[in-house]
């Protein structure tokens, strides 16, 4: 035998003592955490073993080979890009602009491709913070969009005829266009730069104009306030600085201006400091449940041709010199006293607004308002919003000159009026009359189908730009993907047009370079993505109230006529209806009714009484709604209905933003009922409301609504949700340690460790990091955003109406939501309305754990509930041994990630909706975050505590040996929560966050869902308060009564 | 036909009419030999067809996922494992005959238990596809069994309920099998020795293992029997009671129960002894076997249906008294809101009729021995133990702890029926091919107690009758 010996290294050759334990430790780095395990190459089944078993495994592998994998390609790069490591995310400070709205983003980008965004908390307009809606954290989706225009086209008819190329397109339109007067509509624009070429684009086309126009018009507001102080800009609000809240229609937390930063402010004031329990006082005027109404802490119903009587009566009990009409519903007079006793008693720390469009509702509203020292305190002049700035009169002077023929050519930019304009039969035919129309589209949506040519403008995650979303706050846009497509920036259009051959890129650098006085300058602020003060200022404006008096008397018109009236709200997830063709929206449940991929008519109880329709378990199990024949304007409109509690007894609700055309995609198509038209335009100012319902009567037919919640009380089970007054509170804060120690006593008697006696199975310690989470009930207002967020971060799929509807939807996170009216009554001003985020909650004692055959889900030492995908083969006991569900299991190739390929095209029982095909086009699939596994068909799935994440943080303590960094872990849900109501984090670090909640400042609110069953959750809830005088929760029919006898579970 | 002098008045005789040996033989291989009848074809017709069915509904559940079915994230098992659990529990009626009555020596078994064995183990077949086609990814299936491997090794999870089952079942069937076909050795050579076509003899004399019915054969088979039966005796009781380990040991208001286990097992012999009678009535009539399969016997599995029927009643009352007496909100909701009414209520109600209330007419002796009583009622009974799988699985799941996820309808879809059908599909072309190609009633053991029952063996008494009483003692005693 020879003696010859191969060795690698010196090392080897010698085996010293170094390389020894570099052998050991080769795979094997433990956390800066103290820990004893044993190494992987311990293990007691040896390598050679391999040989023993390859027989069998080969067999195996031939078994499964007989089903053939689809085979995907990914291509190196040829030259390895700078600064750039394949595996690494990029971060990109860059701002989401859409429709007038902007919030400052850092966009995630993994190998070219962006797949997440948070807000910049640089930023003010992110109350420097890192949340964001649910709509901004969708649209890194809208970025790989199917239904986007992919060159330039010239409409013919209904086909779209590609341009060669942009030049064709420039030397076509320039021709077309010289010499004419040259309108450009377009939605809000708060883009400096954009600005300045607009103006130089308009002087050379004399007589042309810009018009502004917002798909839901903020108007009435703009107006107002130009009476009242002069100035057609809206403030800031401040609700963080308002002890005393009262909304007269206006769904702040949802869709009023600036959702995220308001339901940031709102929480600010809604958090309880247990030692020293104060909140604010939020009072909501509505006539359909909105989320904000939800949040409420009281709330009265009116109709929305009350508004103005409603307005007029808090303004004359706070002193104002108007004469007020009587209110006949007792309720809501009671409620404007009160709004009224409590705004007087908080002067200077009061807010009132108001929805309406109405200028003159919103004058009085400005009285209110400066009676109540709101100007420069909760009301902020300093630095106005600069996100709607269109004025109804404009547009509908538009519509009258496209009619008249005066108009030469019209261009049009992220405005659709096609679609959204209320009387769009008028500006069709005014727009068949103008010689040249250019839309710049990243669709053929409905108004740019019937324009000349389409020049594709590109995504906001492809541009450069600005955006001043307040007068002083900038905020810069920097690409962070080559454009996808064959598009152009609209402003190098028009910078064309003008007969500028700068490119916009070019045009934006030099103006922020001068602008700013010098390149580094604008590095840095590219680099942090905005520039603004450094201080929020508060200023107040000179208040005029000459125009009250004149407006009281308009308004002051008597009790309102019609029977039944319509309200047009828009969706938290869908708004306006320009994201309609994104799925995670579109499947997004309303927080409200839990619906998803459709609108429909929200109606009363009291109105499903008088329909007919009997809200029985019938009508609870059943997905087929009646559909309800109204007569609105005197033409018959039908709908599907949902009946909401919390609903004025004659008024119905129908969301703007469904009905959109094929052209806007392959998702929003067919989707709902278009509303736009029912809008009706009041001496010159739209209104989302009309109160000419004549008469409804249910039909024959039903229309299936795929909604994710069924059941809607939570039936007295105060382990899943707890709920107390503020004053019921303050005198037993003690209410729910009790319940603790007394669960403890009864089921860990001997050492009050529920762990050790609560379970057959042995107990293991977690000694490095136990992760947990606390969720506060008072915090969260439901807005959905973390759903969005998780769908994005976690590659949650999509599964399409259909799918929605047989309960196979796949969301990781949901918010349930419980209307718990007290005692019964879901009529009334009594409603409660609860949202619970709900998602894995890792018990420690996990039901799901010890039923599965094959242990594809188990613990980890970190506390973690964790899949083991491939390990699962799907007999779902676990998801029905889950006592929260939220389990989700993939009941058909949602992704493509099967192993039998093409099975997503099959018709009959579970067809897959165009939309998973549509998400599973490999555009889109770019949106997928490479770091997260896409789920085969026949796994169960659910919430990580996004372990990648977790893993990330790991390594980075690791590799700079600091476990602080640790501490800064975020969840995307807790990232994207602009209530700041989920925090995360390692319970095993005293220093943590999440052990402080728990055991310091908030340990009388903390509870754990469904204690009592010592399934151990490492989510706890903070119980919710509501600063109310009404009896809250359903204390009385419980009392004293413990919900379970000790000895039944264990 | 009176009685004579010597006969029973409380035990019937187990054969009717006047047989001997080379009769019973005659009777029963009759069909075996015959062409088979246009009955028999036109069934296994419909029978392969339901197969055909129900393979094309699992075809689509494979191809494009559980999703063919209505299930949902909160009813997670619907028809799939209330179907396994029925077809478990109908075959549990095959075992009891021959074990346990075996071991009870329970005479009139003889009649029914070479069907019902194989009843059983075409039932436990048709339970069997249930658990393996309703996972997810069935092609990684063998994940469930303990074999070492090369990923640790990484065992599956002793503690599940679910893994249990694989064992119990596999366990059961095996020795079913076993017990079923060691009883048929005889039988088969038999027929083998009968046989006159050269496929006929080579088919069953490989079938015959070479029997050829020496005494030590005998012996051997005896004793085989007996110790299959004593292997046997404590699987009838376990296989249900793990396949409730599946409910009971889960944390589900309405699972989460410990009477499980015997209400579960008297649930199987109920809905076994329905199946048998189901299969019986239908057998005697079309294979001329009523001198067989008596309407003694069928008087006596009745009385055992009355018997489970009125455990499987207690159990419902127990269940329900425990959930009110437990004073657990989340039980007393499960039961008394959601199962009793709501919106499957009625198939609470349905299940109650079917299995507590009707099973007890059988009290009366008139209707013990109807046999088209009898037989509307063995359906009935089926029914009403389908429907309590389906209360205790569906209605227990659908609104568990937390409201907001509370179900909507649950309703099957076709591929569900489908895949249900097709396990009648299984069960009947089973059936049907037993029947045809082996014989339904044990030829041996009747041949066995044909010793002490039947005519012929009055007719050997007749001298007997004739001589006084006391002769009669004198000479039976003369020992």
């Amino acid at each position: 035998m020879s003696q010859k010996k191969y060795w690698q290294n010196l090392g080897e050759l010698k085996n010293t003592e170094g390389y020894q334990k570099l052998v050991k430790d080769e795979f094997q780095e433990d956390l800066p955490f103290a820990e004893d395990g044993k190494g992987i190459l311990d293990a007691k089944a040896p390598r050679r073993d391999f040989l023993k078993y390859l027989g069998f495994s080969t067999a195996a592998a031939a078994l499964a080979a007989g089903c053939e994998t689809p085979v995907t390609k990914s291509i190196p790069y040829l030259n390895q890009p700078e600064n750039l490591t394949p595996g690494v995310a990029q971060y990109y400070a860059t701002t989401f602009v859409a429709e007038g709205d902007v919030v400052p983003v850092i966009a995630k980008v993994r190998d070219g491709r962006p797949i997440k965004l948070e807000g910049n908390p640089l930023s003010f307009i992110n109350t420097k913070g890192e949340g964001t809606s649910a709509r901004v954290q969708a649209s890194v989706l809208d970025l790989y969009d199917t239904g986007r225009l992919r060159y330039p086209v010239e409409v013919a008819g209904k086909e779209l005829k590609e341009m060669p190329s942009f030049e064709a397109a420039d030397k076509k339109i320039a021709g077309e266009l010289s010499g004419t007067q040259v309108v450009l509509l377009t939605s809000t624009l708060n883009s400096p730069t954009t600005r300045q070429i607009i103006s130089e684009f308009l002087a050379k086309y004399p007589g042309s104009r810009h018009v502004q126009y917002d798909a839901v018009s903020y108007s009435g507001l703009l107006l107002a306030n130009e009476m009242s102080y002069g100035k057609k800009a809206i403030p800031t609000y401040h609700f963080d600085k308002a002890k005393v809240i009262v909304s007269l229609d206006a769904d702040f937390l949802g869709t009023w201006l600036s959702p995220d930063e308001f339901t940031s402010q709102y929480a600010a004031g809604r958090k309880i400091n247990q030692k020293n329990p104060e909140m604010s006082k939020h009072i909501q005027f509505e006539a359909v449940l909105s989320l904000t109404g939800a949040n409420a802490d009281d709330r009265y119903l009116h109709r929305p041709s009350e508004t103005g009587a409603v307005v007029l009566n808090l303004l004359a009990k706070l002193g104002g010199t108007v004469s007020a009409p009587a209110i006949a519903d007792e309720k809501l007079k009671k409620g404007i006293d009160q709004a009224a006793g409590l705004l007087a008693a908080n002067k200077g720390a009061a807010l009132v607004v108001c929805g309406s469009n109405d200028p003159n509702i919103q004058v009085l509203v400005n009285a209110i308002n400066e009676l109540l020292g709101a100007n420069g305190t909760t009301i902020n002049w300093a630095n106005p919003l600069l996100t709607r700035q269109g004025i109804d009169g404009e547009m509908d002077q538009l519509v009258k000159d496209l009619n008249a023929g005066s108009v030469g050519a019209l261009l049009v930019y992220e405005a659709n009026p096609v679609y959204n304009y209320h009387n769009a039969a008028d500006f069709i035919k005014g727009l068949q009359k103008v010689k040249l129309s250019v839309s710049f589209s990243d669709r053929a949506d409905e108004t740019s189908a019937l324009c000349k040519y389409i020049i594709p403008h590109h995504h906001y995650l492809e541009s450069w730009g600005d955006a001043e979303g307040r007068t002083g706050f900038f905020s810069l846009l920097q690409p962070t993907i080559s454009p996808l497509f064959k598009t152009r920036y609209f402003q190098t259009s028009l910078l064309n047009w003008t007969g500028n051959n700068t490119d916009y890129e070019d045009y934006f650098k030099n103006y922020w370079v001068t602008k700013l006085a010098g390149q580094g300058a604008f590095d840095k602020a590219l680099q942090d993505g905005v520039v603004e003060p450094a201080a929020l200022t508060f200023a107040a404006t000179a208040y005029n109230g000459d125009a009250v008096g004149d407006v009281a008397s308009k308004l002051n018109t008597g009790a309102p006529a019609g029977k039944t009236e319509l309200v047009l709200y828009q969706k938290v997830s869908i708004g306006s209806g320009a994201v309609a063709n994104n799925p995670w929206l579109q499947e997004m449940p309303d927080p409200i009714t839990r619906a998803t991929w459709d609108n429909y008519a929200i109606i009363s109880y009291a109105m499903a009484a008088e329909l007919g329709i009997k809200l029985d378990d019938q009508y609870e199990v059943e997905f087929h709604k009646p559909v309800v024949a109204f007569t609105i304007n005197g033409k018959e409109v039908k709908l599907p209905i949902l009946a909401v509690p919390g609903v004025h007894p004659n008024v119905i609700g129908v969301a703007l933003g469904y009905g959109r055309s094929e052209g806007a995609g392959r998702a929003a198509n067919g989707v709902g009922y278009n509303a736009y038209p029912l809008v009706s335009a009041k001496g010159g100012a739209r209104q989302y409301y009309v109160t000419d319902v004549t008469d409804y009567k249910k039909t024959k037919d039903t229309y299936d609504i795929a909604y994710t919640q069924t059941h809607n009380q939570y039936e007295g089970r105060v382990e899943v949700v707890r709920e107390y007054a503020l004053d019921e509170f303050k005198k037993n804060p003690e209410a729910i340690p009790q319940y603790r120690e007394e669960l403890a006593e009864d089921f860990a008697k001997k050492t009050g460790d529920f762990r050790a006696e609560a379970t057959l199975y042995p107990v293991y310690e977690s000694p490095g990091a136990h992760w947990g989470m606390s969720i506060d009930l008072n915090a969260c207002t439901g807005c959905g955003a973390c759903t969005i967020a998780c769908m994005a971060e976690n590659n949650v799929p999509v599964v399409g109406k259909n799918e929605v509807k047989r309960s196979h939807e796949m969301h990781w996170l949901r918010i349930d939501r419980y209307f718990a009216s007290y005692r019964d009554n879901t009529e009334g001003d009594n409603l409660n309305v609860v949202f619970m985020p709900m998602l894995c909650q890792h018990c420690d004692n996990a039901p799901c754990e010890n039923v599965c055959p094959v242990s594809a889900t188990n613990h980890s030492s970190e506390g973690l509930n964790q899949m083991a995908y491939n390990r699962c083969i799907g007999t779902r006991y676990c998801a029905n041994n889950c006592p929260f569900k939220v389990r989700r299991f993939n009941w058909a190739d949602y992704t493509g990630a099967d192993s039998f390929p093409d099975n997503q095209h099959h018709n009959g029982v579970g067809k897959l909706d165009d939309a998973v095909l549509m998400m599973n086009e490999d555009l889109t699939r770019m949106v997928l975050n490479p770091d997260v596994t896409i789920r085969s068909r026949g796994v169960i799935e659910k919430c990580s505590f996004c372990v990648q994440r977790l893993q990330d943080a790991k390594l980075e303590a690791k590799k700079s040996q600091d476990a602080s960094v640790i501490r800064d872990v975020k969840t995307a849900c807790m990232q994207a929560c602009s209530a700041g109501a989920i925090v995360f984090g390692n319970v095993n670090d005293k220093e943590s966050r999440v052990y402080k909640i728990r055991t310091q400042e908030q340990n009388q609110r903390a509870y754990y869902a469904l204690e009592h069953i010592h399934v151990l959750p490492n989510i706890n809830y903070l119980a919710k308060i509501r600063n109310t005088g009404r009896p809250v929760g359903v204390k009385d029919e419980f009392a004293g009564k413990k919900a379970v006898s000790p000895e039944v579970h264990h | 036909m009176s009685l004579t002098k010597y006969e029973s008045f409380v035990r019937e005789p187990l054969v009717d009419g006047d047989k001997t040996y080379s009769k019973v033989t005659e009777d029963i291989v009759y069909t075996i030999e015959a062409r088979p009848t246009r009955l028999w074809y036109i069934g296994l017709y419909i029978s392969l067809a339901l197969l055909l069915f129900g393979v094309y509904s699992i075809y689509r559940e494979v191809t494009y996922g559980v999703g063919q079915w209505n299930l949902g994230k909160t009813v997670g098992w619907g028809w799939d494992i209330t179907n396994f659990v029925w077809w478990i529990g109908i075959g549990h009626a095959g075992t009891l005959i021959s074990a346990i009555l075996l071991l009870f020596r329970q005479g009139w078994r003889t009649g029914v238990n070479r069907a019902a064995e194989a009843m059983t183990i075409f039932a436990v077949m048709a339970a069997g596809q249930f658990p393996i086609w309703h996972m997810g990814r069935v092609w990684l299936a063998f994940f469930v069994m303990p074999y070492p491997n090369t990923r640790g090794p990484l065992w599956p999870n002793f503690n599940s309920p679910l893994l249990w089952d694989v064992f119990a079942i596999s366990t059961y069937f095996t020795l079913s099998l076993l017990f079923w076909y060691s009883g048929l050795i005889p039988d088969v050579a038999t027929i083998r020795d009968r046989a006159k076509t050269k496929f006929r003899k080579l088919f069953y004399g490989i079938a015959s293992f070479g029997w050829t019915g020496s005494t030590k054969h005998w012996q051997r088979h005896e004793s085989l029997s007996l110790v299959l039966a004593g292997l046997c005796t404590p699987l009838v009781l376990s296989v249900h009671t793990i396949v409730s380990f599946d409910f009971a040991t889960s944390i589900v208001p309405g699972w989460h129960t410990t009477i499980f286990p015997p209400y579960f097992v008297a649930g199987a012999v109920f809905s076994g002894f329905a199946m048998v009678q189901t299969l019986m009535l239908i057998t005697r009539k079309v294979m001329n076997l009523q001198d067989y399969i008596t309407i003694g016997h069928i008087e006596a599995m009745n009385k055992v249906i009355v018997l489970t029927g009125s455990i499987v009643g207690c159990a419902y009352l127990t269940e329900l008294f425990m959930a009110w007496y437990g004073a657990n909100v989340y039980e007393y909701d499960a039961f008394f809101r959601y199962r009793l009414a709501g919106p499957y209520g009625w198939s609470y109600w349905i299940m109650m009729t079917c299995n507590v209330v009707s099973p007890q007419l059988f009290w009366f002796k008139k209707l013990r021995r109807n046999i088209e009583f009898t037989f509307i009622m063995s359906v009935v009974v089926n029914v009403g133990m389908w429907f309590e799988r389906f209360v205790i699985i569906v209605t227990s799941i659908f609104r568990d702890y937390l409201p907001s996820s509370w179900s909507l309808y649950y309703r099957p879809s076709i591929f569900e029926i489908g895949f249900y059908l097709g396990t009648f599909g299984l069960f009947f072309t089973c059936y049907f091919l037993f029947s045809k190609y082996f014989p339904v009633i044990a030829i041996w053991e009747i041949k066995h107690v044909l010793k002490t029952s039947g005519e012929n063996y009055k007719a050997k008494m007749e001298d007997l009758e004739k001589i006084s009483a006391e002769e009669f003692y004198a000479r039976t005693h003369q020992h």
